[in-house]
């Protein structure tokens, strides 16, 4: 009898969700308190990831860093306010790309450890110096990761002097002005060879790779990528670009651990940039584009996952949401960090709210083990 | 016959049952009465007759030798020196430190038990500790600024981290730190403070029973060296009687004590060796040596427990990293060369059931060869079988599984 009303379930679930596995109708070992498994494509899932948003930002990525390559060529023979200028404002459009593809930390960004190479901050302010004077880079070097990247270039158009007269003034001395453009070419160069790399990988191979691993081990692309962005949700765009600066876990402040410290107005812009691309990826959404194509939200609502009796993905959304406002609201972050305002510790709880949905609920409703804990030191 | 059995067998009900809890109840044996305090403070007219200043001493020479270590300005001739330190030399920037004169060299490898008669190994190991500090300088630090390759010292990253190692792949400031714990703190505090031979040496049981102080002090020798062995566990944290709130105080076998507390398979450890050294030091008070020997057995057992496990964690955690498609070399290096340490640290620790360590130094030699004899480059080649098969190896001499260590 229970056995009898086990399969009519079944088949009433199979009219809403098109279909269970012909497994367990078949063999006849399933247990009465198996799962009902639900059908969700996630080879769509990987596809539209793949084709859609990851590929499409690296394109863009390296279109418009184009734009920078050309700024610090036109800044390195013209040093000039305006090519200054001009070369920050190409900076800053690229670093918000950057947002849109720091994330992906997964396959060729991951044997590359791109994130690190590209955005490691608060920079080596005194190894930058060093580096200029002696002229060796050592870019390849794990312990320089901190004098390169948008974090250097930061400090260079931003903060190497007070003034942009004075900025310009340091690139036109005499004596040091030809090895400070040199350094700040190669940490150009650095960037756009790293991020190339990678963005080549994906195209020549690693989308199918990544595609054709649909399964759902803890190996598989969607396993391995849900945990790669929650990893980088937690650690890198609450923890990084709030939680740290704010001392969130020290309980002192430390302003100076903001992402572009050196022209402050821009943490914001940064943090919008990536709780964007963010929120985009959860839901599907095409890079720079309104469609969408199947996601994790799309996934949790095949999985018809419900807390606390309301959709779990609209739940997400709308906490990042109640997160986006509220940093919208806020003034600059170093200024709110340095009169010790109330309001950007709230804006942080807010990010924070949508860790355990991520990390505890969704994760729990699509069968994904986490593969990261809170970091062991040693 | 009966009269002697009865007052024991009432200790081992009061230990496994429920009489001794947080609050420190006393233990009652045959009308005397032993007075457990709630917290490791123990006072003669008024006054605290704890003290082990010389084993923080100890541990803030290691930490800022630790730190030398990661200074590629340093010279061997200035890490040897903080190593076998003499007293009003400028080794270190703390000024107390300079004018101790206590050292780690003379303590490393040097407990009653095991090295009294045991030169040749005791000559052994301090090469050890010294070549470690000479690889580091000649080898690793001229490659500071080289990206390590199989067969080339140099650093790698290991996620935001830089690691540095030699030529095989391993941290030499890695290897010292963690080799230390065993050779100095587990073997000081349970093969030397905590041995009959140590705490009975001369007249200390007489002493002791009469409340004879050593000079100038306000403790008799038996407490004092039972404190002794109760400051290498707990030598750094904030409120020395009440040590477990804050785990991890040090970078040696206090940080792994909160390490093996973290892991739920061990959880509570740090509580039974607080307990134990607590009721033993109120028994030395009520001159009770069996209650105090059968604390220091507990001691004994759990300190050891966290090396074991500690070893089988390193080599277990390397092992996930190397099984993924594109390991992290510098993260499974980072692993196997604090695991290395711990290794190294079994040839310390106490199976009390035989009263000897859970593995002698040759077999400790020989497992070290295995996880580096896979190939010509030590960890550059090692495979995960070796690590498996050098975690069950110590696993099976341990009484708890490789699957609770291993997380």
């Amino acid at each position: 009898m229970k056995r009898k009303v086990w399969y009519v379930g079944v088949l009433l679930a199979s009219l809403f969700i098109l279909a269970c596995s012909s497994d367990a109708m078949d063999d006849g070992t399933q247990q009465d308190d198996g799962p009902v498994n639900v059908s969700f494509d996630r080879s769509a899932m990987l596809r539209n990831w793949a084709d859609n948003i990851i590929i499409p930002a690296y394109t863009n990525f390296n279109t418009n860093f184009n734009a920078v390559v050309a700024a610090n060529a036109a800044f390195k023979a013209d040093v000039s306010v305006n090519n200054l200028v001009t070369l920050r404002n190409a900076w800053l459009n690229s670093y918000q790309d950057w947002q849109s593809i720091s994330m992906f930390e997964i396959g060729p960004a991951e044997d590359n450890d791109l994130r690190l190479n590209i955005n490691t901050y608060p920079t080596d302010v005194q190894a930058i110096s060093e580096a200029i004077a002696n002229g060796t880079y050592g870019f390849d070097l794990p312990s320089n990761r901190d004098t390169k990247g948008f974090p250097a270039m930061d400090y260079l158009l931003n903060g190497i002097a007070a003034t942009d007269a004075e900025i310009i003034a340091v690139y036109q001395d005499t004596n040091s002005g030809q090895a400070h453009l040199d350094f700040l070419e190669a940490v150009v160069l650095d960037i756009q060879s790293r991020v190339s790399t990678v963005a080549t990988a994906w195209t020549s191979g690693y989308r199918d790779t990544f595609v054709a691993n649909d399964g759902a081990s803890a190996t598989a692309s969607t396993d391995r990528l849900v945990n790669d962005v929650i990893f980088y949700y937690e650690k890198f765009l609450r923890a990084g670009k709030v939680g740290i600066p704010i001392g969130k876990f020290t309980g002192t402040a430390a302003p100076n651990t903001l992402e572009a410290y050196y022209s402050p107005k821009n943490s914001k812009v940064l943090l919008l940039a990536s709780l964007d691309a963010f929120q985009d990826f959860f839901n599907g959404t095409h890079f720079q584009g309104s469609a969408k194509g199947e996601s994790l939200a799309s996934y949790l609502v095949a999985l018809n996952s419900v807390k606390n009796g309301e959709e779990l993905e609209n739940l997400i959304n709308a906490q990042l949401e109640n997160a986006r406002d509220s940093f919208e609201s806020l003034g600059v972050f170093k200024e709110e960090i340095e009169s010790s305002s109330a309001s950007i510790a709230d804006a942080y709880d807010q990010l924070q709210l949508v860790v355990p949905m991520l990390k505890v609920d969704m994760v729990s409703a699509m069968s994904i083990a986490v593969d990261f804990v809170d970091a062991d030191g040693d | 016959m009966l009269k002697k059995i009865v007052p024991f067998a009432c200790v081992i009900v009061g230990l496994t049952s429920c009489s001794l809890d947080d609050d420190g109840d006393d233990v009652i044996i045959d009308e005397i009465q032993i007075e457990n305090p709630s917290s490791y403070t123990f006072e003669r007219d008024g006054a605290s007759t704890v003290s082990f200043s010389g084993q923080t001493t100890r541990l803030r020479m290691g930490d800022e030798l630790l730190a030398a270590m990661m200074d590629d300005s340093s010279t061997l001739e200035e890490l040897g020196a903080m190593y076998a330190h003499e007293e009003g030399a400028a080794d270190f920037s703390d000024a107390d430190l300079n004018a101790s004169d206590k050292n780690l060299l003379t303590k490393t490898a040097a407990s009653v038990d095991y090295f009294s008669t045991n030169s040749a190994e005791q000559i052994a190991i301090r090469a050890d500790f010294n070549s470690w500090l000479q690889t580091q300088v000649e080898e690793v630090f001229p490659n500071w600024n080289t990206v390590a390759t199989a067969g080339v010292a140099g650093q790698l990253a290991d996620g935001a981290s830089t690691r540095y190692v030699n030529a095989q792949g391993l941290e030499m400031n890695q290897v010292f730190n963690k080799s230390l714990i065993g050779a100095l703190m587990v073997d000081q505090a349970i093969n030397n403070y905590l041995s009959p031979d140590v705490l009975d040496a001369g007249d200390n049981p007489d002493n002791n029973g009469a409340g004879i102080t050593e000079e100038g002090k306000n403790y008799t020798t038996m407490e004092h060296k039972w404190d002794e062995a109760y400051g290498y566990v707990f030598g750094q944290n904030a409120d020395a009687a009440n040590p477990n709130a804050d785990l991890g105080a040090d970078n040696f076998l206090n940080k792994y004590l909160g390490r093996v507390e973290g892991d739920a398979d061990f959880a509570g450890i740090a509580d039974d060796i607080f307990q134990a050294f607590k009721l033993g030091r109120a028994a030395i008070v009520a001159k009770q040596y069996t209650v105090r020997d059968q604390q220091a057995v507990i001691i004994q057992d759990k300190i050891s427990t966290i090396i074991g496990v500690r070893a089988i964690y390193y080599l277990q955690q390397a092992k996930l990293e190397l099984e993924k498609e594109s390991p992290s070399y510098g993260t499974v290096f980072h692993d196997l060369s604090e695991g290395y340490g711990f290794i190294y640290s079994l040839q310390f620790t106490r199976d009390t059931s035989k009263e000897a360590p859970y593995f002698t130094k040759n077999q400790v030699d020989a497992l070290l060869a295995q996880l580096l004899g896979d190939g010509d480059n030590g960890l550059w080649d090692v495979t995960p079988e070796t690590l498996q098969d050098i975690s069950e190896t110590i696993a099976n001499a341990f009484s708890f599984s490789l699957e609770a260590a291993a997380n």
